[in-house]
């Protein structure tokens, strides 16, 4: 079978509003990644090429050493680097077995462009990060 | 570098069995027919002595020339004089028997030495007959070759004392050999190119105001030296004194090919002058520093430091004294015996120029001279050009197959392996060695990728670690692979444990264009993380500045 | 579109990368490549994509190559030029058989689409999509292995480089030894031996994949290269260089006596 298993893309939130055949159609696009205990990711600073959901296994997320989140099945990164074409703007770290299914650039810009629905989620997910910044900033 | 030109890719084949080492550091560009006629037989008598003397476990050393190039080569003990030789190797520590060795060339050999030099340089060359010439030559060239050996009979005795407080104060101390010869300084004045001569001279043109005209003057410096050589009074004298004690001695080297001091008068013009003109150097601090170093030192062996230290600086000035008083003088005398015999056969049109006769080997010279057969000019041009355009650098470092590896140390009888230590520690600080050392704060490695980049190390043993570089560091680790890429473009520099230049690191450093040091062996072990460090990619070394 | 070819026949590198096409005209050129499969950027994507037919394809194509295989990646680019970052090479060691290939195939895929390599060729210039194919060949047992650069990279010096160390070439590529090192002129006469530092020798282990053991300590110091084996070496240098050109990489191993040829890539940064 190609591509992502369509439950995995089901509980992610970035793609909850969209049909069964839209849903099938854009599994097809992910490939399977691993990663092993303790390996990077993804590195704050590096360039980026891949946007990645996690299918089984948990993650961290550090900026400049400082641990900031879990990550978990369901959850998804790294889309923001493919968006501005900047650099990674977190670390990344495997903390058991990851199981994740990724998409490069080539496949995420025309997805997104093409289909209005997950272009609309990912700014509500940009919105949310943005004031949670804002008011970590605000904060003395 | 490499010789383009005529295409000729010279051979290098082991002259024998056994493992030989390219010495460029004596021996920077190929050497003279004559040279490798007679050094090999002089210099292998030489160190045999001094090995049998000391009781080492070398037979000796040998000296060996491919084309042209000098390869060094060990000769071992015979094996059934071993147990002599550890017996000997005790008696020499404990009468500190190089003071008998330092006896002997102040009352013996040096004095004989310098009286040989001065018979011969009385003699005035251009003057003699073809014949007579011929048999000068050959009495300079018997006095050469027992100047070499000389040179080489008292070499341990210069550099033992000096490795032995260099191992024990090392040792004691953790300080780098660099800094513990600083504490030589004031043992070895005619280091400093102090003399008597040079003290009457200073004194003489001091008192002489037309001397110090005729110094001062904008002349052509060799006619400047002749005006002084023909002053009347003590000034003239000092000054003949002088130029007859050093004018002779090679500038720089050992071969006939190297220059005397009286054929580039503008140096001994600059020397003189600047040597009258005095002002003491700066007072020296080799007191204050002594005291330091020896506070260093734990208690319970200071007073061997002071015992030590003694005997080194006694020693010291052997070093040069060995050099100068014996076979850098006489090779200046068979050089000058040479070029007279070389300006009559230009004059005679038989060779091109009067120094091309320094490339004849000894028969044929007397051969020229003698008015028989010879090699042709064209054939002594080519090998004074050859010797011009090739150098060691174009020479392998090595040939023949590299010897197992030494015993260790420890295993030998305690004096024979403190002597064995002494002269091994000894020969690297003070000729160099061609195996990069470390020293205390620089460490040597293979230089992978140029450029010299200054910043903080980061210790990364691995993926686990790569959260912790960020933009501008110097990464330190054992090895790289392709899971380290990812912190290329963050990174300023490289340097790896191990590896060679066509690892990883290395081709991935000189892609990204970031300087890399590989192969450096400790690097993860002594640069703590956080330190700043240069890493020079040039020479292939990291300071660790702060 | 062929999507599988042995490497004798190999000859699109648009389809299959220049390494691949490298190593196919070594072969019809007489060069000492172990034989094996080439397999197209695009099947390789499949493959990493999970298409069950895909992988049916390729796991048939490298079964008559028997056990354990090595499997290298072999970049591939519209304009044909040579992206000879080390990060792109990727190469699998000890896959122990046909029916693990798909997971290597998409370890080489994502390799070539990393952050890294993807940074990395925007950095040269390079904004298309990468395509990568691979090379599968038997998986070779060699005493002495390593890496020779045809011209020395540091000083662009016309010698040979070579570097050496025991088992598979692999601990002189990644570093994990410091090799011997020689060097050797044109005309074959060595001008440099210096002995390593090789504490680890790498080596296949049953059942897939490698794992680093520990030298005998008389071994480690040891030069792992005589001066016939060094003749070869300069053989093979000159004859990559004549149907190559000049400035090659070379990975080379000795097995049973016989000297291989890896890989042969074109050096992209030679001297100063």
């Amino acid at each position: 079978m190609a591509g992502a298993p369509v439950e995995a893309l089901r509980c992610v939130p970035l793609f909850a509003d969209l049909n069964e055949s839209e849903l099938a159609q854009i599994a097809l696009l992910f490939k399977e990644r691993r990663f092993a205990r303790g390996e990077t990711v993804v590195k704050e600073g590096s360039g980026g090429a891949a946007f990645f959901l996690i299918d089984s296994g948990e993650a961290t997320v550090s900026v400049g050493g400082a641990e900031r989140a879990d990550l978990v099945p369901g959850d998804y990164f790294g889309e923001i680097a493919l968006i501005d074409e900047g650099t990674r703007s977190a670390t990344i770290t495997a903390t058991t077995e990851l199981v994740c299914y990724g998409l490069t650039f080539w496949e995420f810009r025309p997805l997104v462009l093409e289909n209005a629905v997950i272009g609309w989620k990912l700014l509500q997910s940009m919105a949310k990060k943005l004031r949670a910044a804002e008011e970590n900033q605000a904060q003395p | 570098m490499t010789n383009d030109e005529a295409g000729t890719n010279v051979r290098f084949e082991p002259p024998g069995p056994g493992f030989y080492e390219l010495d460029p550091v004596h021996f920077p560009r190929p050497v003279t027919r004559y040279w490798t006629e007679m050094h090999p037989a002089a210099f292998a008598r030489g160190t045999a002595d001094f090995a049998t003397f000391y009781g080492m476990l070398i037979g000796g050393l040998g000296m060996s020339y491919v084309n042209g190039m000098a390869y060094k080569f060990v000769v071992p003990a015979p094996e059934d004089e071993i147990p002599q030789r550890f017996q000997r190797a005790e008696e020499v520590l404990a009468g500190k028997l190089w003071r008998e060795q330092l006896r002997e060339w102040d009352e013996s050999y040096k004095p004989a030495a310098i009286a040989k030099h001065r018979e011969l340089q009385a003699v005035d060359p251009d003057a003699l007959s073809d014949e007579e010439l011929v048999t000068y030559i050959t009495r300079c060239r018997e006095h050469h070759t027992a100047m070499i050996s000389q040179h080489m009979r008292f070499t341990a005795s210069a550099v033992i004392p000096t490795g032995d407080f260099l191992a024990h104060v090392g040792d004691w101390t953790g300080l780098p050999p660099a800094e513990l010869l600083g504490l030589m300084r004031g043992a070895s004045p005619v280091s400093a190119g102090a003399s008597q001569q040079l003290e009457a001279l200073i004194t003489a043109i001091g008192q002489d105001p037309a001397a110090q005209d005729i110094l001062a003057s904008e002349d052509d410096p060799g006619q400047i030296l002749e005006a002084l050589r023909a002053l009347e009074g003590p000034a003239g004298v000092a000054v003949n004194g002088y130029l007859d004690l050093v004018g002779n001695r090679l500038l720089d080297g050992f071969d006939i090919s190297e220059p005397s001091a009286l054929e580039l008068p503008g140096a001994l013009l600059r020397s003189i002058r600047t040597a009258v003109a005095g002002g003491e150097g700066e007072a020296s601090d080799v007191e204050a520093r002594i005291a330091d170093v020896r506070s260093k030192v734990p208690a319970e062996h200071q007073e061997e430091f002071d015992g030590l230290l003694v005997e080194a600086r006694l020693l010291y000035r052997l070093r040069d004294e060995r050099g100068v008083y014996s076979d850098i003088w006489a090779s200046g005398i068979m050089r000058r015996a040479v070029l007279a015999g070389g300006r009559r056969l230009a004059a005679a049109g038989r060779i091109h120029e009067p120094v091309h006769l320094v490339d004849a080997g000894f028969d044929e010279m007397c051969s020229l001279l003698s008015g028989s057969d010879g090699p042709s000019a064209d054939e002594l041009a080519a090998r004074s050009a050859f010797r011009a355009s090739h150098s060691a650098k174009d020479a392998p470092a090595t040939l023949g197959t590299p010897p197992p590896p030494p015993p260790d140390l420890s295993t030998l009888p305690p004096a024979e392996g403190r002597l064995m230590r002494a002269t091994g520690i000894a020969l690297g600080a003070l000729f160099g060695s061609s195996d990069a050392a470390h020293e205390e704060h620089m460490l040597r490695g293979l230089a992978a990728s140029r450029g010299v980049y200054e910043g903080p190390a980061r210790l990364v043993s691995g993926p686990a670690d790569f959260d912790r570089i960020v933009k501008g560091d110097v990464l330190v680790t054992v090895s790289t692979t392709e899971a380290f890429n990812i912190l290329l473009p963050l990174l300023g520099a490289i340097v790896t444990d191990s590896g060679g230049l066509l690892s990883h690191s290395a081709i991935v450093a000189r892609e990204y264009g970031i300087p890399g040091v590989v192969g450096t062996r400790e690097g993860t072990e002594r640069i703590a993380d956080g330190t700043r460090v240069r890493v020079d990619g040039d020479a292939g070394e990291v300071t660790v500045l702060a | 579109m062929t999507e599988v070819v042995s490497l004798e026949e190999v000859s699109e590198t648009s389809v299959f990368g220049s390494k691949a096409v490298g190593l196919g005209q070594a072969l019809r050129d007489g060069l000492p490549v172990p034989p094996g499969v080439a397999l197209s950027g695009p099947i390789v994507e499949a493959v990493a994509s999970g298409d069950e037919a895909a992988i049916e394809k390729v796991v048939e194509a490298v079964r008559p190559l028997g056990g354990p295989l090595a499997v290298r990646s072999s970049a591939v680019d519209e304009d044909g030029a040579d992206a000879s970052f080390a990060g792109q090479h990727l190469t699998l060691l000890n896959v122990p058989s046909a029916e693990e290939l798909s997971s290597a195939l998409r370890e080489i895929w994502w390799s070539a689409n990393s952050d890294s390599a993807i940074t990395y060729r925007q950095r040269v210039g390079l904004f298309t999509r990468p395509s990568v194919a691979v090379v599968v060949q038997a998986l070779l047992d060699p005493d002495t292995a390593g890496v020779m650069f045809t011209q020395n990279p540091v000083t662009g010096a016309d010698e040979r480089m070579i570097e050496a160390s025991w088992g598979l070439g692999e601990a002189v590529v990644a570093g994990l030894v410091i090799p011997d090192s020689y060097r050797v002129d044109r005309a074959g006469q060595v001008l440099e031996r210096r002995p390593g530092l090789k504490r680890i020798v790498i080596r296949s282990v049953a059942g897939g994949g490698t794992v680093e053991d520990e030298v005998p300590p008389e071994l480690a110091e040891r030069l792992c290269l005589d001066e016939g084996q060094l003749q070869e070496l300069n053989d093979l240098a000159s004859r990559c260089e004549q149907v190559y050109g000049a400035a090659r990489d070379i990975e080379w191993a000795i097995a049973d006596g016989t000297l291989y040829l890896l890989q042969c890539r074109a050096v992209t940064r030679v001297g100063p």
